[in-house]
């Protein structure tokens, strides 16, 4: 019988690479802005398309998580504003 | 190199400087990414996540050698010559420091009202 959802260690560690390999994705992304060498950029963004690619994999598989829920569209509340929940 | 990022001493080899950094950072980051997806595997038990846990160290593995070799072509980093690397690390830390001394940015950078509203919303009336 295979189960349905992902089991609970492995669920939170594939939370835990998903959220690095963002991180990852994000910096890499933001540092092709400054560096200077073009080599050392390229490399760069040949870890931003992997990194991509990485990461809708591993959406996928989170989506199977036994906390899984509905994705709204973007937060809520916005977090900048003076009266929001993350002041 | 002094605390004034205004004055042109400091801009003398800064963009090596500032690759090296950035390189480290990148391989620091590539590093962690085969150790922390090699962990995760090890707690891995569906097969499809396995896979693709597998999958994404060997992608991982691969591009942690890329950046090394690119680095070491490049004399921002030296395994081999320890004496060099001691000299790197040291340097960059002296000048990191420095810049961490330095007055960079405005006090407030809150930059509060610019992103949290509409921009006409608190004008309001007809002109919003």
């Amino acid at each position: 019988m295979k189960p349905r959802t992902l089991a609970p260690h492995e669920s939170m560690d594939l939370h835990e690479v998903l959220n690095f390999k963002t991180l990852c994705l994000a910096k890499s992304k933001l540092m092709q802005g400054l560096v200077f060498d073009q080599e050392l950029k390229a490399l760069m963004q040949k870890d931003v398309e992997q990194s991509i690619q990485a990461i809708q994999e591993l959406q996928s598989v989170y989506e199977s998580v036994p906390f899984q829920a509905p994705v709204p569209e973007s937060r809520p509340e916005p977090i900048l504003n003076d009266g929001g929940p993350l002041q | 190199m002094n605390n004034d990022y205004l004055d042109p001493i400091n801009a003398l080899n800064m963009p090596e400087m500032a690759d090296m950094t950035l390189a480290v950072d990148f391989l620091m980051r590539a590093k962690e990414g085969v150790r922390n997806t090699a962990i995760a595997l090890t707690e891995t038990v569906s097969p499809e996540a396995r896979s693709l846990l597998r999958r994404q160290l060997s992608q991982g593995i691969a591009l942690h050698q890329e950046i090394t070799d690119l680095m070491m072509r490049k004399k921002w980093f030296h395994p081999y010559e320890l004496t060099e690397q001691y000299q790197l690390d040291q340097l960059a830390a002296k000048n990191t420091i420095m810049i961490g001394q330095m007055n960079l940015f405005p006090d407030d950078t809150s930059r509060k009202g610019m992103f949290d509203r509409t921009p006409d919303e608190h004008v309001g009336g007809h002109q919003a």
